[in-house]
Parts: structure tokens; C-alpha cells; sequence
């Protein structure tokens, strides 16, 4: 895959020429050759991120000896029994974890935006966000006190399962306050997701009062996001619903389109508002539910990632969700490997990183790609 | 045949449309006419299917209320008074949604479709342009595009289709007023129909087959222009006391749409 793509072949004929072609198209008006060459790109970035990722890291087995292992699926002959267990056991899950919650915060603020015709909504908005650290604070500071049975069932999936829960429950209540006679309204959903949002800030703003120092310091490290506790049953729990949320959203695409033009005129064109709303919403609250519950809140990846691909190829959906679900799973991985790197043997929460690289990078864009953007 | 019997639409606890009659005819041109506030807007709302309301109701002997959203979009296709976009969208992308939902039967002349919409509008040539960075009369030509599009061919297995048009000249220069009225006209010529709800009397005069003035959520006086625009109707309806057809004084231009060569 990777070889399709080098130098040497985008300077033939036939490669060059339908870049060239794609330009054209864009310029006057039609940009989908131009998308469908992005995403094919960032197929092949994403592979290559997924390679790296699972390559660097503190032991020595290298690149060239993970992807053999990787292809041949006899890995004793090459990698030592001890770096089979850290490419296979530790960077490989952290690695799909990454990749599957880069897609999903990044394809659900795509989705949000769309909703609420808004390019700076987020799944925060709904709620996600807020009830999630709720439920997680809760379960970190009150956990304790729980009967000791219900935490021996749950285990280690305690503190998870509290996030997603909080997330959801935050979510449909909002969706109930804004819907009226089978309508919901997204002004009505954004200004309760606010007022939501204080609400459970203070919640846990008392919570956080009455915690002792080391859950301080878990909560603060909730907070801030990591991809660490990684595990395979963190990718087969959080995975199948990121997956199903993926599948489901992009054939939202031509109705989320015609939203764009308004409510009613997305009614006008035969879609059926009430129940692509329906859809979306569930579908973002549990991609986004299932992504902070494994990883903590991990922020800037939904608003950045969209806007971005918006100015490249257009924000047509059609090619919006798949380009933003492969843009930010290579996002969160490159953040993760600098997480691991920069002051290892210790590693930083990645919440810091993406914030910290992603802001200036996307004040930069902004500043520089206001006229191309159309706004 | 789009026909509507004792229509009522209450908002927010008030009559808006009170027991309003009309009928639409295939090959005419239908235009609402009436003051500010009358409930112009909410009828045409009403008749599209998007708001609830009370009374018989229906597009070509089908009962609206009946019909999905995607066998409505392939009957009738809906001008709003104004559209403001969030997303940096070309000019052909906007074009092209009114092909893109809905039932599509043109899927392999979408391109071409498109094209000839904008042309039809008088917009050749605007397809790479941002729909933000157009003119308000320019975006609303570009939405008309659109909406023409969606009901490509004004007659489909045998049935007529219509445009609705929202007062589809409010922002537009005297000229492309007079282009998109005729494109209208063209449209009944060649089977469709169209509801417009309008504010040029004069225009209205010009183009209307069939015309209904409304006050206060009623049904004042319909027919055809000729019948409906009286000064007796002009001050009942507008509160307005005027001579229609009478000339201005002496020395003070006024010009009319109906001189214009097309």
C-alpha cells in the first residue's frame, strides 16, 4: 500500500494525471475526485501510523520486525518472546484504541456540526462530555463506598462503565428536555447542554471537594486523557460500539447535507429530519460514551479534525465522515507516540498534547485559510 | 392538483390560517397575494407538508399528510424566502443536493442537470464559486437552481409536480425578476405547476394565472387578476386607497414590469 503512494509513482503519468484532473474539477466547483484522493491518502497514512505505533515505544524491537511479525503471524522467529508480549499485548491495543477514538470523537464532531448547522458544536454540546466525568468523579471519589461484590463484578471496567453510563444518561435527559410533540429542537438542546453542563460541573466540582489526594490525582489524569490502561479488553469492550457508531453514521451523510440548508428545507428534499436526528444522536453518544469512558477526555480532536478536511475537500458528508474518521485516528496516534516519547521512560497524558500542538496549529489555519474556507 | 379545503394552521395557541380554501391548477401559475403578517408564509408551509394543520389537504388526489417525506419531495419542491449556509459549499454542490435526495430518475445527467439549472437562472459559469460569497439575490437564484432540480421534469409518470415558491423576486434586480417569472411560466407551459407567494402586484398581474389575496389569515378574493385586483380589493385588503391602473402625475417616471421586452 505504502509503495503505491511514493514519489516515484505520483510523478507518472497516470497518478499525476488524475491529480491533476481532481484540481481541475475542484476549481470549478465539483470536488469529489479531489475527496476520494485525500481519503486514499489517509488510507495509507493511517496504516503507516498504525506501523509506526506500534513500532517506536522503549524496547528495541524495531519496525521491520514487528510489521514481519505482523504479516506472517510467526513472530517467535524474530521478535523475542518479550517484545512479543509489548508489541502484541501493549502497542498493538493501545495503538487500535487510538485509531478507534480519534475516529469516533473525530466523525461525531463532524455529525454535531452538521446537526446544529454550526462548525463549532461538539459532542460536548450534548452532554457526553459533562455526565461522562460525572459518572467517572463519582465512581472515583464514592467508589469506595460501594459494596465491595458490585466492584468485584466489575472490576477494573468500574470506573469505564460509570463514564459511559454518565454520558448517556446526561444525554437522553437533554434530548427529552428538547423534544416537544415529537420535534426535538437543537437551540433548545444546545442552551440546556449548557446549562446541563454547569450542573454537573458543579456536581463534581463538590465531589472533587470532598476527595483525598490520591483520587484528586486520579480524577486530574481522568481529565486530561490517556490511552495507557490500554488493553485488549478495552478495545473489544469500547470497540464494537465506536464500530457500530461508524458504520451507522456515514449513511446519514446526504440527509445531514440537506440539513445544512435548513430544517425545513431538509424536510422539502424527502429527509426524514425527526429520524436522522434520532439516529445521530444515539449513534455520537455512544461512539463518544465508549471513547471517554476508556480514555478520559480528550479534547480539541472533534472541533480541529472537521474544519480542517472542510477547507481541503469540501463539507459534503459523503466524504467528510470517512475523511475525518481516518484524519483522526491518525491525529490521536501521532499524539500518543509524542505522549509516550517526550519524557519517557513517564509519559504524558495525550489530553495535553492534542490541546497543545492543536491549538496554535488550528489558530494558524484559521488565520491563513479564512478566504478559502468561504467564511 | 394541489387543493386545499377549510385549511387551518393555529400557533402557539393562535389562528394563523382560518378555514382558508384554494386550488392549484397544473399549467398555472397560483400566486398569494396580501399584507405583511396575513398568514402568506404559514399557508404555503401548510400546503408543503411541514407544519401540522387541520382540513382536507391534498397534492394530485393524495391526502399530504399521508405521504413521506421522500414521495412529497418527488411531487413538489420548496423555495424558502432565504438560506443561510453554515459550510463553505460550492455553488454546484448546493445545485446538485436537489438531485442527490429525493427519488433521482436523471442519476446518469445529474452534471448536465445541473448545469442547465444554473443556466436557466442565469448563473452559467458560477458553479466553483462559495455560496457565501455570493449576492443575497445571487444565493437566491442559486437555491431556485436547486429547487428546480429536485422536480426536474414538471411532469413524472403522468403526474404534474410543483414548485412552491416562497417570494422567490423579494431580492432580486429588475431583470432577473422578470427571467425568473418567466422561467415559472415556462415551467406550467410545459405541465407543472407553481404557487408563488408574492408582493409585486405588478409582476403578479404579469404572471399570474390564478391569484388569492389574503388578510387576516382569510381568503379575501380570489381569481384572475383582472377580477381580483380592484381598488375596492386594494383598500379592504392593503388598507391602502389607491386607483389601479390610474396614471401618476405628470412628470413623475414609473416604470413597469409589463413594457419590458422579453
Amino acid at each position: 500500500m505504502a509503495r503505491q503512494m511514493s514519489l516515484s509513482d505520483a510523478d507518472k503519468p497516470g497518478a499525476r494525471g488524475m491529480m491533476l484532473s481532481s484540481l481541475r474539477a475542484a476549481a470549478s466547483g465539483d470536488r469529489a475526485g479531489l475527496a476520494r484522493l485525500v481519503i486514499a491518502a489517509l488510507v495509507v497514512l493511517t496504516l503507516l501510523a498504525l506501523l509506526l505505533s506500534t513500532a517506536t515505544g522503549a524496547s528495541n524491537a524495531s519496525a521491520v520486525d514487528v510489521v514481519v511479525s505482523l504479516l506472517t503471524g510467526e513472530p517467535s522467529s524474530v521478535l523475542s518472546q518479550r517484545d512479543r508480549i509489548i508489541v502484541f499485548d501493549i502497542r498493538l491495543p493501545r495503538a487500535l484504541l487510538g485509531l478507534l477514538i480519534g475516529a469516533a470523537l473525530a466523525v461525531s464532531g463532524a455529525v454535531m456540526q452538521g446537526l446544529f448547522r454550526n462548525p463549532l458544536a461538539d459532542p460536548g454540546l450534548i452532554g457526553i462530555s459533562s455526565g461522562a466525568a460525572l459518572g467517572a468523579v463519582l465512581m472515583i471519589v464514592l467508589g469506595g463506598a460501594l459494596p465491595m461484590g458490585l466492584v468485584g463484578v466489575f472490576g477494573g471496567f468500574a470506573l469505564p462503565i460509570a463514564a459511559f453510563a454518565g454520558g448517556l444518561i446526561t444525554t437522553l435527559l437533554l434530548y427529552r428536555v428538547a423534544t416537544r410533540y415529537g420535534q426535538t429542537s437543537v437551540a433548545t438542546m444546545l442552551l440546556a447542554g449548557i446549562a446541563v453542563a454547569a450542573l454537573a460541573g458543579a456536581i463534581t466540582g463538590i465531589l472533587i471537594y470532598m476527595a483525598d489526594d490520591r483520587q484528586l490525582r486520579d480524577v486530574t489524569f481522568w481529565n486530561l486523557g490517556s490511552l495507557a490502561g490500554a488493553t485488549w479488553a478495552k478495545v473489544l469492550t469500547a470497540g464494537p460500539i465506536i464500530l457500530i457508531s461508524l458504520t451507522v453514521l456515514p449513511f446519514l451523510s446526504r440527509g445531514l447535507n440537506a440539513i445544512t440548508l435548513g430544517e425545513a428545507t431538509a424536510f422539502h428534499m424527502g429527509v426524514k429530519v425527526q429520524k436522522l436526528k434520532n439516529i445521530a444522536v444515539v449513534s455520537v453518544a455512544g461512539a463518544v460514551g465508549a471513547s471517554v469512558a476508556v480514555s478520559g477526555g480528550i479534547a480539541f480532536v472533534g472541533i480541529v479534525v472537521p474544519h480542517i478536511l472542510r477547507m481541503v475537500i469540501g463539507p459534503d458528508h459523503r466524504y467528510l465522515l470517512p475523511a475525518s474518521a481516518l484524519l483522526g485516528g491518525i491525529l490521536l496516534l501521532a499524539a500518543d507516540m509524542l505522549a509516550r516519547t517526550i519524557v519517557a521512560p513517564a509519559e504524558l497524558p495525550i489530553g495535553i498534547i492534542t490541546a497543545l500542538a492543536g491549538a496554535p496549529f488550528f489558530i494558524w489555519v484559521l488565520l491563513r485559510g479564512r478566504s478559502s474556507a468561504g467564511f | 392538483m394541489i387543493r386545499a379545503n377549510k385549511l387551518s394552521v393555529r400557533l402557539a395557541g393562535k389562528l394563523i390560517v382560518d378555514a382558508l380554501s384554494l386550488q392549484a391548477l397544473p399549467g398555472q401559475v397560483t400566486a398569494i397575494v396580501g399584507p405583511n403578517g396575513c398568514g402568506k408564509t404559514t399557508t404555503m408551509k401548510a400546503v408543503a407538508g411541514e407544519i401540522a394543520s387541520t382540513g382536507e389537504l391534498t397534492v394530485n388526489g393524495r391526502d399530504v399528510r399521508s405521504l413521506d417525506p421522500l414521495q412529497l419531495a418527488t411531487r413538489r419542491a420548496v423555495l424558502p424566502q432565504s438560506t443561510t449556509i453554515a459550510f463553505p459549499f460550492t455553488v454546484r454542490e448546493i445545485v446538485r443536493m436537489g438531485l442527490s435526495t429525493g427519488l433521482n430518475r436523471n442519476a446518469g445527467r445529474s452534471e448536465a442537470i445541473a448545469a442547465e439549472a444554473l443556466a436557466s437562472v442565469d448563473l452559467q459559469g458560477f458553479e466553483g464559486r462559495f455560496y457565501q460569497e455570493l449576492s443575497g439575490g445571487e444565493q437566491q437564484r442559486v437555491q431556485l437552481a436547486r429547487v428546480l432540480t429536485q422536480i426536474w421534469e414538471p411532469v413524472l409518470d403522468g403526474e404534474p409536480c410543483y414548485l412552491m415558491l416562497d417570494e422567490p423576486v423579494s431580492s432580486l434586480d429588475i431583470r432577473h425578476q422578470l427571467t425568473i417569472m418567466q422561467l415559472a411560466r415556462d415551467y406550467c407551459a410545459r405541465g407543472g405547476g407553481v404557487i408563488a407567494v408574492m408582493h409585486d402586484l405588478n409582476l403578479t398581474a404579469m404572471f399570474a394565472d390564478h391569484m388569492i389575496m389574503m388578510k387576516k389569515g382569510k381568503v379575501v378574493v380570489a381569481g384572475a387578476p383582472a377580477d381580483v385586483l380592484t381598488d375596492a380589493a386594494m383598500e379592504e385588503v392593503f388598507g391602502c386607497r389607491m386607483r389601479v391602473s390610474g396614471l401618476p402625475a405628470a412628470g413623475t417616471p414609473f416604470i413597469l414590469p409589463q413594457t419590458a421586452i422579453l
